[in-house]
């Protein structure tokens, strides 16, 4: 919980309607269990507190999902939404840029002008005439961009942007990968961190305590579903180890 | 009951790639081979649509002719199929190791080297939390007996048998927890897969 804790307090301390929030979504369908919930939970959050996001992607496989993932937490708040304020809109509190080839060139030139490197958003209008973009012309415009990952991406936002120009990075990580990224909380370069479906569940939980939304999330009813495998798994494991300690002192009495 | 056919098709390719736990079968084959065609197809209609036209051919079409630089670049690599002028793929190779290596050595020493020896250094700040100053005590002595454990120079004897020891267990340690993490994940998938076929298809939850 702590480091999933770390990324909701710091999302929670950027002031509404100041700079955004930049989700990179370079997640995968084989890995959308873990992550999907992930970028649900995050966008539910920043759009209950009126932080604007910047989505954008790396993984080619990744678009898809991404607009997904707007258009369900979108569609949810606008049916909810009592008046015009209340609802919304694409270019005004959220842009999606879509994907870019060259990952480590794109991620240093966007901190000069994010314009020059998407000339025109995912649905091909020129992002230069996006209200929300007018205002965000470099990482300078960025709180924090958080990474929801299946591969190495987060570790490579570390180097390039992070290292260059000081970006605030997040992270959104399959299972697999948390444990090789724990020492970059340990040492302040990473904000916070989601590990695999059980830190989408945390996110899920602390947003629901926070009252920013009543239901929650696919990860926490999967969590249910995790803890029984993983009792099983501990229950095998004992079970192993106890029939091996009786085989080999069967083994020394013969 | 979903009717969407693409729902109905993603729930038999999944129950075909599951059939695989009983034994291999002409439905996983299936299942297999379909994934492999559709994702290269992705790939190549991806890349042309979103890399190489935007990028490369769109800007050509404009006469914009300094990128006939990049595409004189690239087609070298194709050189390699030609053995009399196969030493052409040199230049671009060149040219990304020059650049790669400019662009990423002083960043990694700042974000992987520095930083993390930065890290693992205990200073008095990292006492003014007694449970951070206790873990910071922990990874200082973790990290130092991790790597007599891999000093292979001299023979672990001594003062270094301990320590190598200790370093083990450190390792061991990581070795757990990234089982556990595996573990996790992998399980997370198949509830993912269940969540479908019991969600989206036979709308049995939520």
């Amino acid at each position: 919980m702590p480091q999933t804790q770390r990324l909701f307090d710091f999302v929670e301390s950027i002031p509404p309607d100041d700079k955004v929030v930049m989700i990179s979504f370079d997640y995968t369908p084989q890995t959308m269990p873990e992550c999907h919930p992930m970028a649900i939970a995050l966008l539910k959050h920043c759009f209950a507190r009126n932080i604007p996001v910047l989505g954008l992607s790396f993984d080619p496989q990744a678009p898809g999902l991404a607009v997904e993932a707007f258009e369900t937490v979108v569609n949810e708040l606008n049916r909810k939404a009592s008046n015009y304020d209340d609802s919304l809109f694409y270019g005004k509190d959220y842009v999606y840029l879509g994907w870019k080839s060259g990952f480590t060139a794109a991620v240093l030139d966007m901190g000069e002008s994010i314009a020059g490197v998407f000339p025109r958003d995912y649905f091909g209008h020129p992002v230069d005439s996006l209200p929300l973009m007018q205002k965000t012309k470099n990482y300078k415009d960025v709180a924090i961009a958080i990474v929801l990952s299946a591969s190495a991406y987060p570790e490579y936002w570390v180097l390039y942007p992070q290292s260059r120009y000081g970006v605030k990075i997040g992270a959104g990580l399959t299972a697999v990968m948390a444990p090789k990224y724990y020492p970059f909380l340990q040492t302040g370069q990473f904000s916070g961190m989601m590990s695999g479906m059980k830190g989408a569940a945390e996110y899920e939980h602390l947003i629901v305590e926070k009252g920013y939304t009543k239901k929650l999330g696919r990860a926490e009813t999967g969590m249910n579903s995790q803890s029984i495998v993983h009792l099983l798994i501990i229950t095998i494991i004992i079970l192993g180890n106890i029939g091996f300690f009786f085989s080999r002192r069967d083994r020394k009495q013969s | 009951m979903n009717h969407d056919p693409w729902i109905w098709i993603g729930a038999f390719l999944t129950l075909m790639i599951f059939s695989f736990l009983y034994k291999d079968n002409p439905f996983y084959k299936f299942a297999e081979h379909l994934f492999v065609g559709v994702a290269n197809g992705y790939y190549i209609v991806f890349y042309w649509q979103n890399a190489l036209m935007p990028n490369l051919f769109e800007p050509l079409g404009a006469g914009n002719l300094v990128y006939l630089v990049p595409l004189l670049l690239g087609l070298m690599y194709f050189a390699r199929f030609i053995p009399k002028i196969g030493w052409l793929v040199r230049i671009p190779i060149g040219f990304m190791i020059g650049w790669g290596a400019g662009i990423s050595i002083p960043a990694y020493f700042q974000a992987f080297v520095l930083k993390q020896l930065q890290g693992t250094i205990i200073t008095p700040q990292s006492f003014e939390n007694t449970i951070d100053g206790v873990w910071a005590v922990i990874i200082l002595i973790g990290v130092i007996c991790t790597l007599v454990y891999f000093y292979f120079s001299k023979e672990h004897k001594g003062i270094l048998k301990p320590v190598s020891r200790l370093g083990i267990m450190f390792i061991m340690i990581g070795f757990g927890a990234s089982f556990g993490y595996t573990v996790m994940a992998r399980v997370s998938l198949l509830i993912g897969r269940i969540q479908f076929l019991l969600g989206p298809w036979l709308g049995l939850i939520d």
